[in-house]
C-alpha cells in the first residue's frame, strides 16, 4: 500500500512541488496544511505516514507543530524541510522529534532518498 | 629517529605557540584552568623533545614546567617579569626546535636555565629538582591521555562507530545529530566527539563523527540505524578497542578512521591535489563534449560513464578543498603576542579583541594573510593609537582598543582591523603624494577620502612621522594591498580623523571550483561568477535615467551597464529584446546588457599569472570543455 504522506508548508508553490514529487514516485499524499496549527488539526484526522514540514509559518511554526504531533504520537514521522541558514531551527525541530530534514533548495530525488530512509523502505 | 623530526617539529611548534598564547592571555586573567594548559603544553614539549634525545629543550621545559608548576601551587605573584622571563624561554625553545628542524642540535640555554631556577627557587624555597632527560625512546604518536568513560552497561558489546557527513550536506550539525539520535535509541551512548556542544557550535571538522555505544543489537543493529540516515557514510563500525591492547581485526576496518584519527599531511601535497582534481574535473568535461559528437545510439553509455566519473572527481574535489579549509585562528590565535610585544616596545597599554577566529578558509588564503594582519595590527598600535596621556587629553580611556572581526559574508569573508586611535591623516596623504610627484595636486584634490586613504599603500608615501623598527616607512601597506590582492581579496580603508581607523580585507573563500554562467558581448564569450547573479531577464528597451539608463524589476530600478563597454570592447547596436545579467556590486544590485546568454558550466579557477593578474576586473580564467579559455569577471570590480 502506497505510502500517506501529509505536506505542511505556507508557500504554494512549494506545497505543488512536494505534491508531485510524492505523488510521481507513487506515494499518497492525502493532504496539505499551510501553517502550524492546521497541521496539528491534519494530522489528527489524517494520521499520516510521513509528515513535511516548513518552518517559518504563521500562527505556530514548524518545530512547535512538530513538538505537538510527536508529543501526543511518538511514532510520527515528521521531516522538516528547511531553507540554507535555519542551521539552528533545524536542530530545535530535531530536538521536538522531528525524523529527520532536507534543505531547500532540493532536488526531487533528495527528499525522495530521504522519505525511504525514515520510512525504513530502503536499509 | 630522524623520520620523526618532522612531526616533532611540527607538534612542538603547536605546543610553544599555544604556551604563549597562553601566556599572554593569562597575564590579562589568571585563571587555574589557563595555569593547567601552560603546565601540558610545557609538559608536552618536554616529553617530546626527551624521546627525541634533544636535551636542551627538554631541560628548558622541565624548568618552564617547574615555574609553572610554582604557580600553580600559588607560590606568588603572576607579575609581568614572570610573563616576560617564560615568554623568553617559550622563544628560546622556538629557536632551538627551528635548530633540530635543519637537523643542528639545538644549543643549551644556561643563562636562561639559571635565571629561571633562581625565580624557582625564590618562590618555592626549593632549589628545582634537576632534570633528567631519557634518551632514544621512541616518540609515541598520538595518546592523549584517556578520560574516564562512564562503565559501559554489562551485557551489550561496546562498538565504536566511525561516521561521516557527506560534504554534500547543506546542515552536517544537524546530520551529525540524527546520527546521535539513532545510535541513542540501540543503547547507551558513552561518548560522542566531537561532543553536542561542539556540533551546535559548528564544529565538525571534515564531517567526522565518533560514537562508542554500548548497542543491543552489536554491528548489525548499528549498520542499519546508519543507512537510515540520509547524507552519511558509515567508515567503520567494531568493537571498542582498549587503549594500549594489540589491534583487533574489524569488521570493516578502516586504515586512519579506528587508531589516528588524524595525520599530518605536508601542505604541498595539498596543493598537488586541489591541482590534481580540479585537472581531473576539466579533463571530465573535456571528455563529455568529444562524446556530444559520438552517433546518438552510442551516448548513453557513455554519458553514463561521465557522469559518474563527474560525481567522483567532484567529490573529491570537494573532499580536497574541505581538507584545505583552515580556521583563521591560526592566524589571529598570534596576534594577541604581538599585540602585547609592540605595546610593551611602545609603552602603550592595549586591549585587543578578536572574533570569528573559527571562521574557515582556504590554506593558501590563511598563510597569505599572516603578515598582512600582523602588519596592519602594528600599524594600528604603532601609529593608530595615541600615548596614554594624549587619549585621556582628548577624552577617550586610556588604554588603546583593537578589534579584529572576521565575518562571512556569503562567499566572502571580511577579515576587519578596527582602531580607537588617532585616525589617519587623508590630507597629509594627499600632500606627500603630491609632493612625490605620484599625482598632480589637481587629481589628489579630485580623489574621494576613501582613495585618499588608499594612498598610504603607495611606497614611500607613508605619514608616520616617527620611523620605528615596528613599522612605517609605507613600504608595508604596499605590501599588504598586493598581498590581500594576489588571493583575490580587495583592501579597503575607513579613518576617521580622532575616531580611529578600520582596515578591511574582503577575502574569497575558496579557490574553489565555480559555477559560471557565460554570456556573450562583442562576440567575446565571458564567465560570470553565478553566486553574484541574481537573476536573468530579456527586456525590450530600457528606461532613460539620471546618468545612466535603468532597468525596472520588480519594484526596483536598476543602473544598466553594458558588459562590452565595461570591458572596452565595441558595444553592438541593441535591437529589440536582450538579455540581462542582474548581479551584486558594491553600491547595490545592476544590471549588466550582454548579447546572448551562452549557458552556465561548472569551471576550476586558475588563476592569472602576470601581466594579466594586474588587470583590475577579471578574477581568473578557465578552459571550457570545449578547450575554449574563458576569462572570469570580477563584476565589483569592473564597475569601481
Amino acid at each position: 500500500m502506497a505510502k500517506r504522506v501529509l505536506i505542511v508548508d505556507d508557500a504554494s508553490f512549494m506545497r505543488s512541488m512536494l505534491r508531485e514529487i510524492f505523488v510521481e514516485a507513487g506515494y499518497d499524499v492525502v493532504g496539505e496544511a499551510t501553517h502550524g496549527v492546521e497541521a496539528v488539526q491534519r494530522y489528527e484526522e489524517l494520521r499520516p505516514d510521513l509528515t513535511t514540514m516548513d518552518i517559518v509559518m504563521p500562527y505556530k511554526n514548524g518545530v512547535e507543530a512538530t513538538r505537538e504531533i510527536v508529543r501526543t504520537h511518538p511514532q510520527a514521522v515528521v521531516v522538516i524541510c528547511s531553507a540554507l541558514g535555519q542551521e539552528a531551527l533545524v536542530l530545535e525541530a530535531l530536538e521536538a522529534g522531528a525524523a529527520d530534514f532536507v534543505v531547500k533548495p532540493f532536488r526531487g530525488e533528495d527528499v525522495l532518498a530521504m522519505a525511504r530512509k525514515v520510512l525504513g523502505e530502503e536499509a | 629517529m630522524s623520520r620523526y623530526v618532522g612531526l616533532f617539529v611540527a607538534e612542538a611548534v603547536e605546543h610553544l605557540e599555544a604556551l604563549g598564547r597562553d601566556l599572554v592571555t593569562l597575564e590579562q586573567k589568571r585563571s587555574p584552568e589557563m595555569v593547567d594548559s601552560l603546565f601540558r603544553h610545557a609538559h608536552s614539549v618536554k616529553g617530546m623533545a626527551a624521546s627525541m634525545g634533544l636535551e636542551p629543550i627538554a631541560t628548558l621545559a622541565h624548568r618552564v614546567e617547574d615555574l609553572v608548576e610554582a604557580l600553580r601551587k600559588d607560590e606568588g605573584p603572576l607579575d609581568q617579569a614572570l610573563v616576560d622571563l617564560l615568554l623568553e624561554a617559550t622563544d628560546a625553545m622556538q629557536g632551538q626546535v627551528s635548530a633540530a628542524a635543519s637537523g643542528q642540535p639545538p644549543a643549551p640555554s644556561t643563562a636562561l636555565l639559571s635565571r629561571l631556577g633562581e625565580l624557582v627557587q625564590s618562590r618555592t624555597g626549593r632549589p628545582p629538582a634537576p632534570t633528567r632527560v631519557a634518551q632514544n625512546v621512541l616518540f609515541s604518536v598520538g595518546g592523549p591521555e584517556a578520560s574516564p568513560s562512564p562503565p559501559p552497561p554489562p551485557d551489550f558489546p561496546l562498538l565504536d562507530v566511525h561516521m561521516r557527513v557527506l560534504p554534500s550536506s547543506q546542515n552536517p550539525g544537524a546530520r551529525a545529530f540524527v546520527l546521535h539520535r539513532k545510535l541513542s535509541a540501540l543503547g547507551t551512548v558513552l561518548s560522542v566527539e566531537p561532543s553536542l556542544e561542539e556540533v551546535r557550535a559548528g564544529a565538525l571538522p571534515e564531517g567526522r563523527l565518533c560514537i562508542v555505544v554500548a548497542a543491543r543489537g552489536g554491528v548489525a543493529q548499528v549498520r542499519q540505524a546508519v543507512a537510515q540516515v540520509p547524507e552519511v557514510e558509515l567508515v567503520s563500525v567494531g568493537p571498542r578497542r582498549p587503549v594500549a591492547a594489540e589491534p583487533v581485526a574489524q569488521e570493516a576496518p578502516h586504515p586512519l578512521a579506528s587508531e589516528v584519527r588524524s595525520v599530518r599531511v605536508r601542505a604541498e601535497l595539498l596543493d598537488d591535489f586541489l591541482e590534481l582534481a580540479g585537472e581531473l574535473l576539466l579533463a571530465t568535461s573535456r571528455l563529455r563534449e568529444m562524446g556530444k559528437r559520438l552517433p546518438e545510439a552510442q551516448r548513453p553509455m557513455l554519458e553514463e560513464g561521465v557522469d559518474r566519473l563527474h560525481g567522483l572527481a567532484k567529490d573529491m574535489h570537494g573532499r580536497v578543498m574541505g581538507a584545505r579549509m583552515t580556521p583563521l585562528a591560526v592566524v589571529t590565535d598570534q596576534l594577541p603576542r604581538t599585540v602585547r610585544d609592540v605595546a610593551r616596545r611602545r609603552g602603550r597599554e592595549v586591549d585587543l579583541e578578536v572574533e570569528g577566529a573559527e571562521v574557515e578558509l582556504d590554506r593558501s588564503i590563511v598563510d597569505a594573510l599572516a603578515d598582512p594582519l600582523l602588519h596592519v595590527l602594528r600599524n594600528a598600535i604603532d601609529h593608530g593609537l595615541e600615548d596614554a596621556e594624549t587619549r585621556k587629553a582628548s577624552g577617550k580611556p586610556q588604554r588603546g582598543r583593537v578589534k579584529v572581526t572576521v565575518r562571512r559574508a556569503r562567499d566572502r569573508v571580511m577579515v576587519e582591523v578596527a582602531d580607537d586611535g588617532r585616525g589617519m591623516d587623508a590630507e597629509g596623504l594627499s600632500a606627500s603624494a603630491v609632493a612625490r610627484g605620484v599625482l598632480t595636486a589637481e587629481a589628489a584634490a579630485r580623489l574621494p577620502r576613501s582613495e585618499l586613504l588608499l594612498l598610504s599603500c603607495l611606497p614611500g608615501v607613508s605619514t608616520a612621522k616617527d620611523v620605528t623598527d615596528i613599522s612605517g616607512r609605507g613600504v608595508g601597506m604596499d605590501a599588504v594591498k598586493r598581498a590581500v590582492e594576489r588571493v583575490g581579496g580587495m583592501l579597503e580603508l575607513e579613518s576617521e580623523p580622532g575616531r580611529g581607523t578600520r582596515v578591511t580585507f574582503r577575502l574569497p573563500l575558496t579557490v574553489a571550483v565555480l559555477q559560471l554562467l557565460l554570456v556573450q558581448a562583442s562576440g567575446e564569450v565571458l564567465g560570470l561568477p553565478i553566486t553574484k547573479v541574481l537573476g536573468v531577464v530579456e527586456r525590450d528597451g530600457v528606461e532613460p535615467g539620471p546618468g545612466r539608463p535603468l532597468l525596472r524589476h520588480d519594484a526596483a530600478l536598476l543602473p544598466v551597464h553594458g558588459l562590452a563597454t565595461l570591458l572596452g570592447f565595441e558595444e553592438r547596436e541593441a535591437l529589440g529584446v536582450r538579455p540581462f545579467v542582474l548581479m551584486e556590486a558594491d553600491k547595490g544590485p545592476v544590471a549588466l546588457a550582454v548579447d546572448v546568454l551562452v549557458g552556465q558550466e561548472e569551471v576550476v579557477l586558475k588563476a592569472l599569472t602576470r601581466p594579466l593578474d594586474q588587470l583590475p576586473g577579471l578574477a581568473g580564467v578557465t578552459i571550457l570543455g570545449s578547450g575554449r579559455p574563458v576569462f572570469i569577471l570580477d563584476v565589483p570590480r569592473l564597475l569601481s
